[in-house]
């Protein structure tokens, strides 16, 4: 494919044919992911969308290089995703936070894996927690901080990888409604702030319209990614409006359509 | 009571005052703070009583069992008696210095090799393949079926001594080291790596620290077997300390003195995990805290 250079210019993130098959003693083997081709360009906002158990984890560990495909290609700016690093940098559901250390120094060890001189590691742990509206927490141990903040001191860590992916697995769901809806907003907030690129890893309908530029849906049982929506409802999104819910319908639409017993795992 | 909460209650909707009740809530009085103390107290007392009536009863000759008052008078002129009277005045200092240095070098020594060799052998899969059986083969072997090889090797005294501490305390130390080494919170790891650390980096920074409540575990045991041990070998080979005046007392017939080394010990054991406590808690504030949050 010689004419790839061209015509890609602008995806920052691509698989083809991406395939991941576990083997195991017992189950013999489960081809969780098959023929998954993705693209996303630069500064794109997509959601990844699936019931329980379809593979939106694998390709996410995939993406973040914590695990292999076993056929296929994935690139990060067009070069092999070759193992974990700084460039794709995941928010953790359960935030894994080093509990030793403090909200900024949270944030500090990661410039300092960098090698980043000590100074300006701090000037830019605090400015990043400012952007996710922490800066008064700096100091304070991370484990005396709610859920909802321990997250944001986790957003704030991988943000200031500057990372070319940021890649976020389920990262509200061990938060409460009304944490979440904040967290929602929030995020769009520092989303266009940074013009971070996100891959945002969900089960629910609402928290993919509220967010996505695009939706992406996975099912499960091999059959790789079903479809996708584009959604340019302006923001911000209003989750009560009659706007929202039709998207919502259509996404569930799209799924269920692909969907046979599964359709009442989904309808949550 | 209720009157008293139902105020606090209503002071903790205005803002200003929202601090004051918080803080009188948070803080337990004087009188519920010792109740525990003084609740520990209790059962030992009730022991000391039945034993003072044991003896009074004359269940056994009083040679055999002294009454806590007579182990009392004892300890007392072991640890303050004048030297010049002979016996076992006033030479607990020296017994305590005698058998505290032995202990305290011979778990330095179980520390030092503990973590040196836990850390790589929990970190390293090669080391583990080649590490771990061997340790688990010594392991099962008791201490004291080392006193002979020790007694070849190092000879009767203070070397025999500190090795068989040292191998005894060894153990707990390495094996669980190797536990927290290998069992780092599997999220930490993977932050570490995403983070770009590797090799000394993500073993310094992440793993490491991960690692640490397991190590205190393994140092906690160690230091209770180093009071056992140290006994083991004063008893056989070594002609001072604690372990050798209980075993000398014991030949005299000595009970009270028997008693009181007995007690000697207790203590002694107890004030060095206590220590090792104080700087777990400073140590590990964050992982005592976090468990209080998980238990929430
Ligand atoms: N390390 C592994 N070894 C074997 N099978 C695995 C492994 N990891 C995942 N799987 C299997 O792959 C499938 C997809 O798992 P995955 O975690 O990607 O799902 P998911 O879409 O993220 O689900 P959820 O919404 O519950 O997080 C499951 O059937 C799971 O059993
Ligand atoms: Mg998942």
């Amino acid at each position: 494919m010689p004419s790839n250079e061209t015509r890609d210019s602008d995806a920052i993130l691509r698989c083809e044919r991406l395939d991941r098959t576990f083997v195991s003693r017992d189950a013999g083997e489960n081809r969780v992911l098959q023929d998954i081709n993705f693209e996303m360009r630069k500064g794109e906002f997509v959601v990844l969308i699936g019931p329980s158990g379809c593979g939106k984890s694998t390709l996410l560990n995939i993406i973040a290089g914590f695990d292999r495909q076993t056929a296929g290609l994935a690139l990060i700016d067009g070069r092999p995703i070759a193992g974990p690093g700084p460039d794709k940098a995941m928010v953790f559901q359960d935030y894994a936070l080093l509990p030793w250390l403090n909200a900024r120094e949270n944030i500090e060890i990661g410039l300092k894996m960098q090698r980043m001189p000590a100074a300006q590691r701090t000037e830019t742990a605090l400015r990043f927690l400012e952007l996710v509206g922490l800066a008064e927490a700096a100091e304070r141990p991370v484990y005396k901080l709610s859920g909802g903040m321990q997250q944001r001191v986790s957003i704030a860590r991988a943000l200031a990888l500057e990372p070319k992916v940021l890649l976020m697995d389920e990262p509200f769901g061990a938060l409460d409604a009304f944490q979440r809806a904040i967290m929602h907003k929030e995020l769009v907030r520092i989303w266009r702030a940074t013009q971070a690129t996100i891959i945002f890893v969900t089960h629910s309908l609402e928290e993919a319209v509220f967010l996505g530029e695009r939706v992406v849906a996975m099912t499960p049982r091999a059959v790789g990614l079903t479809g996708e929506l584009r959604i340019d409802m302006p923001r911000p999104r209003d989750p009560l409006s009659p706007e929202f819910a039709a998207v919502k319908r259509r996404l569930f639409e799209m799924i269920t359509s692909h969907l046979t017993e599964e359709v009442a795992v989904f309808a949550e | 009571m209720s009157m008293k909460s139902a105020d606090a209650a209503l002071r903790a909707t205005a803002p200003a005052r929202a601090a004051a009740p918080v803080r009188t809530l948070a803080r337990p009085s004087l009188l519920a703070s010792l109740a525990p103390a003084l609740l520990g107290l209790v059962v030992p007392g009730a022991f000391l009583v039945l034993w003072w009536g044991v003896v009074a009863a004359g269940v056994f000759p009083p040679s055999v069992l002294p009454s806590p008052f007579t182990v009392a008078a004892a300890a007392f002129d072991w640890a303050f008696g004048d030297p010049q009277n002979g016996g076992y005045s006033g030479t607990l200092a020296q017994a305590i210095w005698a058998s505290g240095q032995r202990v305290l070098l011979g778990y330095a020594i179980a520390m030092a090799l503990g973590v040196a060799i836990g850390v790589p052998t929990g970190a390293s899969r090669l080391m583990g393949h080649l590490v771990d059986p061997f340790i688990h083969l010594l392991r099962p072997i008791p201490v004291t079926a080392w006193v002979p090889l020790s007694l070849v090797f190092f000879g009767f005294g203070f070397k025999g001594a500190v090795f068989l501490v040292a191998l005894g305390s060894f153990f707990p130390i390495v094996v669980n080291t190797i536990e927290g080494v290998r069992g780092a919170n599997r999220s930490l790891v993977k932050v570490g790596r995403m983070l770009g650390a590797r090799g000394w980096r993500l073993l310094w920074y992440f793993i490491l620290p991960a690692s640490l409540p397991s190590v205190f575990v393994g140092l906690r045991l160690g230091m209770g077997i180093s009071w056992v041990l140290i006994i083991v070998a004063e008893m056989m080979s070594v002609k001072s300390g604690i372990g050798y005046t209980l075993l000398d007392a014991y030949s005299f017939g000595r009970f009270d003195v028997v008693i009181a080394a007995m007690i000697v010990l207790g203590v002694m054991g107890f004030l060095s995990d206590r220590v090792i406590v104080a700087v777990q808690s400073v140590a590990l504030r964050w992982h005592r805290e976090v468990s209080i949050h998980a238990e929430q």
